[in-house]
């Protein structure tokens, strides 16, 4: 193969490059992996042999299963609220034309670059200053305005890429704006809709930085790692929890991009 | 619906739980509003002894220069990576791409917790040293854990998928017909990259810098996890100014606007790099 942009010889030292790199980021992944089968207090070499005790342990372990179902509840109520927000913005920035675009959009993404802790702390002096107490409302609160951006940064292209006479269409023929929306809008976006539900769902499960200032006396995963990293008595257990999410939230990537990818090659790009 | 409806509920809910609580924090920092009841009303004190003490902008530079190497690094081997998925021809870029980028997805704190398991005085790599007798369990490797060396690793692991991204967007836009016209004029392959290839991609290099060396500089998790006294940084300072033993929220106020403040002036310096599909192309 010769080709403009790699020799032969170029392509085979890439590729060794990226399998290296690949090794290195994947290792740490399967060393928790193995230790997490390992009947030992302490995750040290030389293993001593095969044991599900640590899966049992997190399996019977109450607060960590809550700690879950919070964290759980608290990103389904993030990823609905954010996406929510996340049409509207984004039927804004691409339907409309309006002077003060650039600023809008600014603002609306000024989120992604804003130190989380920065940005926890800004809101526990709000709420502070209000008296309003700290608990999973809060952390919903603050989650939503870090997923919002991302939301956006996935509706806008695929808005983009639907024919807007489509729905001047449905309005001459008579649907109201919400009809035209729901009928037409919406099928079509779908796809992009259920990737920033996703998006929105797995940024605010794994945030900690926000929550730690918010949360008040409920747990959220991340905040039960967080403390539970500090007692090496737990770390086996922990090692085991890592593993199950990690594996878990890998797999529903690939299926959501896998997915993703399906349902807009069937709605065909308008 | 009107634009004005559209916009209503984003802006408003940025407006109450964005810009407003930055204004607050600017309020406390001035003195306007304090923690403890006593007397209080606008003065720069605060300001003014951060200006003059210098530990705490000494910690900032700290902490800059920490982010600075990490960027560095991890940009200069992410670009490899992303040339050989976006130009190599091989068929299953999209698939090596997520393959890539995966571990980004995952938990955060996950991550981080399988290199304290891995570097500890006890952990896999001083274990295997002792298991295998390079080295004697009196002697452990004690500067992996618990050190900047130690953070900066750390960060870089994390940071490497994502910073692959920006450049690959930008190395797949590149017109090859370019590089087949460098080609016919007689340009070596190494002459071609340095003189096309090169500066089409720098957009996506600046852009994959910004996106890690923003997140890194206001690190605090990282650090307090795995840093110890040296692996210390900037925002560290912050969360223990607003921690629960001796606090001082208008000091730490300070911090947090300043923070801000340059993050807010590198936005600006490298927005026309960034693209917002740069963060969305997964």
């Amino acid at each position: 193969m010769t080709d403009v942009a790699l020799s032969r010889n170029g392509a085979l030292v890439l590729r060794g490059f990226f399998a290296l790199v690949i090794a290195f980021l994947y290792a740490p992944i399967v060393i928790l992996l193995i230790f997490s089968f390992n009947n030992s207090e302490i995750p040290s070499f030389p293993l001593s042999g095969f044991t599900l005790h640590w899966y049992h342990e997190f399996i019977v372990n109450g607060d960590l299963r809550a700690a879950l179902r919070t964290s759980a509840l608290i990103a389904a109520a993030t990823s609905v609220g954010a996406v929510c927000l996340g049409v509207l913005a984004s039927l804004a920035l691409v339907r409309r034309a309006f002077r003060a675009k650039p600023l809008v959009s600014a603002l609306l993404l000024s989120p992604l670059v804003i130190p989380y802790l920065v940005f926890g702390i800004a809101l526990l002096l709000l709420f502070h200053t209000l008296g309003v107490p700290n608990g999973a409302l809060t952390v919903v609160i603050g989650h939503i305005v870090i997923s919002l951006p991302y939301t956006i940064l996935v509706l806008v292209p695929r808005l983009e890429q639907i024919d807007a006479s489509l729905e001047e269409a449905a309005y001459d023929l008579g649907a109201s704006r919400l009809r035209t929306f729901r009928s037409i809008t919406l099928p079509l976006i779908l796809p992009a809709v259920v990737s920033a539900l996703l998006i929105a769902f797995t940024t605010s499960f794994d945030e900690y930085a926000v929550a730690s200032f918010l949360v008040g006396p409920s747990t959220t995963f991340p905040i039960y790692l967080y403390s539970a990293l500090r007692f090496p008595s737990q770390l086996p257990q922990v090692i085991a929890v890592a593993v199950v999410v990690l594996i878990v939230s890998l797999t529903v990537v690939v299926a959501a991009e896998a997915g993703r990818r399906i349902a807009e090659h069937r709605v065909g790009v308008l | 619906m009107t634009t004005p409806s559209l916009l209503g509920l984003p802006l408003a809910w940025l407006g109450a739980f964005f810009v407003a609580p930055i204004v607050i924090v600017a309020l406390y920092s001035f003195n306007v509003y304090a923690l403890f009841p006593g007397p209080h009303g606008f003065t720069f004190d605060a300001w003014r002894s951060f200006a003059h003490n210098h530990v705490y902008l000494r910690l900032f530079w700290k902490s800059t220069q920490m982010s600075l190497v990490v960027s560095v690094i991890i940009v200069l081997l992410a670009y490899p990576v992303a040339y050989y998925l976006a130009l190599s021809g091989t068929k299953r870029k999209y698939i090596l791409l997520l393959l890539l980028i995966a571990p980004f997805l995952t938990s955060y704190l996950l991550r981080v917790l399988a290199w304290k398991v891995i570097l500890g005085d006890q952990g896999v790599v001083n274990s295997f040293l002792f298991w295998t007798h390079l080295r004697s369990p009196e002697h452990p490797l004690s500067q992996l854990l618990y050190s900047r060396f130690a953070v900066m690793l750390v960060l870089g692991y994390i940071w490497l998928p994502f910073v692959a991204l920006p450049i690959f967007v930008s190395l797949e836009s590149l017109d090859r017909r370019l590089l087949e016209a460098a080609s016919d004029l007689g340009a070596s392959r190494l002459r071609a990259f340095w003189a096309v290839t090169l500066p089409l991609s720098l957009p996506g290099v600046i852009a994959a810098f910004f996106f890690v060396f923003i997140p890194t500089l206001g690190e605090f998790v990282t650090p307090s996890l795995v840093g110890g006294a040296t692996g210390y940084m900037y925002g560290n300072q912050i969360v223990d100014l607003f921690g629960t033993g001796f606090p001082d929220w208008e000091t730490g106020s300070v911090l947090a606007l300043f923070l801000i403040g340059v993050v807010a002036v590198l936005t600006i310096a490298f927005s026309r790099f960034l693209q917002p599909q740069q963060v969305a192309a997964e």
